[in-house]
């Protein structure tokens, strides 16, 4: 068997990307449309945009038709096609205090000014199949848009509310709760990770940027590793909330604010519990994590903001007893693009026959020598033997 | 309550090119001149978090924007998603309401409706929200 470097291939490669496309076609079902993968798997739209880093449903929701529901592969398409797209502006800074809320939850403090609500949940119920999903018909659907409505005519406020709510980390600092973070040198412009390759050590803006694009799952990962054992995170949920934030650009000829529409996004305080920063100078505190996706993602936004908190406090060096794998800023954020993961992963399957032909001389080369040496023992003792005979 | 591109924005792209359409019938076809665009891009999403009050930038917003001229005044339009027509229309709106003299002031009555729709559709949002809200109890 000889290994050879190779090239070519093209015929069968074209027959196995038809192959994909029959194979999603094959049962004889109506094609999906996006408006339906957009509306109807909202989550799955919503990491394919977060991870992808870019905040386009129905371009997202044409990925994860694409990559059949690949989140990896779908928030893939997704950033290659960012990359063909020219940046015109930024937006002006955007905080979540302007979000109109849909949902708004603490873990810490049971009664929040403005009170806490549960919005689109499925936290409270039991894990069961629901078969009724299966059998929907036109019918069902009218009866959800019915009861829709008596949702409103139960929440309707005669305040003219719409959903805009203080933020509990404000009342936080305000009892001076929270301890301020560590200067960092003033820069003008946040750092932008998709102009330069990030550095060690690196600014918060520049960890937030990482985060905010990571793999779901990695996040969850490391962050549970902190939470479970293998580091010092101790989180309780200060606030998340889901809602729809206004975006806004400055007019190119007047500078004043412009909005150009609405995103969906999550965003997240995690608070620790027994740490401060700046515990051993000054009076302890508690430290805060931040979170944020777009869409509706919360596990990836309360990952985001334990690892937030546990990389800070590492930076300030105020952990105490084991700090473990999360609180390593640089291993943490050089592997938790999932987008570089599985390309890295994934090229595996690509030909490797010449650096493997490679591979191939160095295992004959040892084996030489091994054999080498095995028959110099041989010869060795066969002259002792004949020796001791004589 | 809100600001006009914050109602033109959320309106239904039919209406706020309706409102377009009515200002384009009087002024001949050279009166408007495109800079650039209609073009789909990116704008950079600066958020601003809560730990610090630090900004980061938190990934990309696909928009679609238009740059012309209406009579020799400019006109700016950009909305977020792939919609060349109603980033043009914004833009001949923004430039119909810079004009010398307003002589479009008759928009603004058509935008302060839309401005009260937009209020009640999020006003019922909200509401649909809010029967949610709880009250736990502590044992």
């Amino acid at each position: 068997m000889g290994y050879i470097a190779a090239r070519g291939g093209t015929t069968a490669i074209i027959n196995a990307e038809q192959l994909v496309e029959y194979l999603r076609l094959q049962g004889g079902s109506t094609p999906l449309e996006l408006i339906q993968i957009r509306d109807q798997l909202r989550h799955a739209v919503g990491r394919a945009m977060n991870e992808g880093a870019l905040y386009a449903p129905m371009l997202a929701a044409l990925a994860v038709k694409q990559a059949e529901g690949d989140s990896i592969e779908a928030s893939f398409l997704l950033r290659a096609y960012r990359s063909t797209l020219s940046r015109i502006m930024p937006t002006l800074p955007i905080s979540g205090e302007a979000m109109r809320c849909m949902r708004r939850i603490s873990a810490s403090f049971k009664d929040i000014p403005g009170g806490q609500m549960l919005g689109p949940s499925q936290d409270y119920q039991i894990r069961l199949l629901d078969n009724l999903i299966a059998s929907e018909t036109a019918a069902s659907v009218t009866a959800v848009l019915a009861a829709y409505e008596q949702l409103v005519d139960a929440g309707m406020s005669a305040d003219g509310a719409i959903g805009y709510f203080p933020k509990v980390a404000d009342y936080m600092r305000q009892q001076q709760m929270i301890a301020q973070l560590p200067a960092e040198p003033d820069t003008s412009e946040p750092y932008d990770i998709t102009r330069t390759a990030i550095s060690f050590p690196c600014p918060r803006s520049a960890r937030l940027q990482s985060l905010a694009q990571g793999d779901t799952g990695c996040l969850l990962t490391y962050a549970y590793s902190s939470v479970r054992g293998y580091g010092d995170a101790h989180p309780t949920l200060a606030e998340l909330r889901f809602g729809y934030l206004p975006i806004q650009v400055a007019h190119p000829l007047t500078g004043e604010a412009i909005t150009i529409g609405e995103i969906s996004a999550t965003e997240c305080e995690i608070v620790s519990k027994a740490h401060s920063v700046a515990a051993k100078q000054n009076t302890p505190r508690f430290n805060l994590g931040y979170g944020f996706t777009f869409g509706h993602g919360e596990v990836k936004a309360i990952s985001m903001a334990i690892l937030d908190s546990v990389l800070t406090q590492a930076k300030a060096k105020g952990l105490s007893g084991e700090s473990g794998p999360a609180a390593n800023e640089e291993f943490v954020l050089l592997h938790s693009d999932g987008i570089e993961a599985s390309g890295f992963t994934a090229h595996y399957k690509l030909p490797h026959y010449v650096t493997f032909e490679a591979d191939l001389k160095v295992l004959d080369r040892a084996r030489e020598h091994t054999t080498t040496q095995s028959q110099t023992r041989l010869q060795e003792i066969a002259t002792r033997t004949q020796e001791a005979s004589a | 309550m809100y600001t006009t591109s914050h109602i033109l924005s959320h309106s239904p792209v039919a209406t706020v090119t309706a409102m377009a359409e009515q200002v384009l019938q009087h002024y001949p076809t050279d009166a408007v001149t495109i800079i650039s665009g209609p073009r789909v891009a990116m704008v950079q999403l600066r958020m601003q978090e809560s730990v610090a009050n630090s900004v980061f930038n938190a990934g990309e917003i696909l928009v679609t924007e238009t740059r012309l001229e209406l009579n020799g005044t400019f006109g700016f339009g950009m909305i977020i998603g792939n919609d060349p027509t109603f980033a043009t229309a914004l833009a001949v709106i923004d430039a119909a309401l810079r004009l010398p003299g307003d002589p479009h002031a008759d928009l603004h009555t058509t935008i302060n409706d839309l401005g009260d729709q937009l209020s009640t559709s999020q006003q019922r949002q909200f509401a649909a929200a809010n029967s949610t809200k709880v009250e736990f109890d502590v044992f």
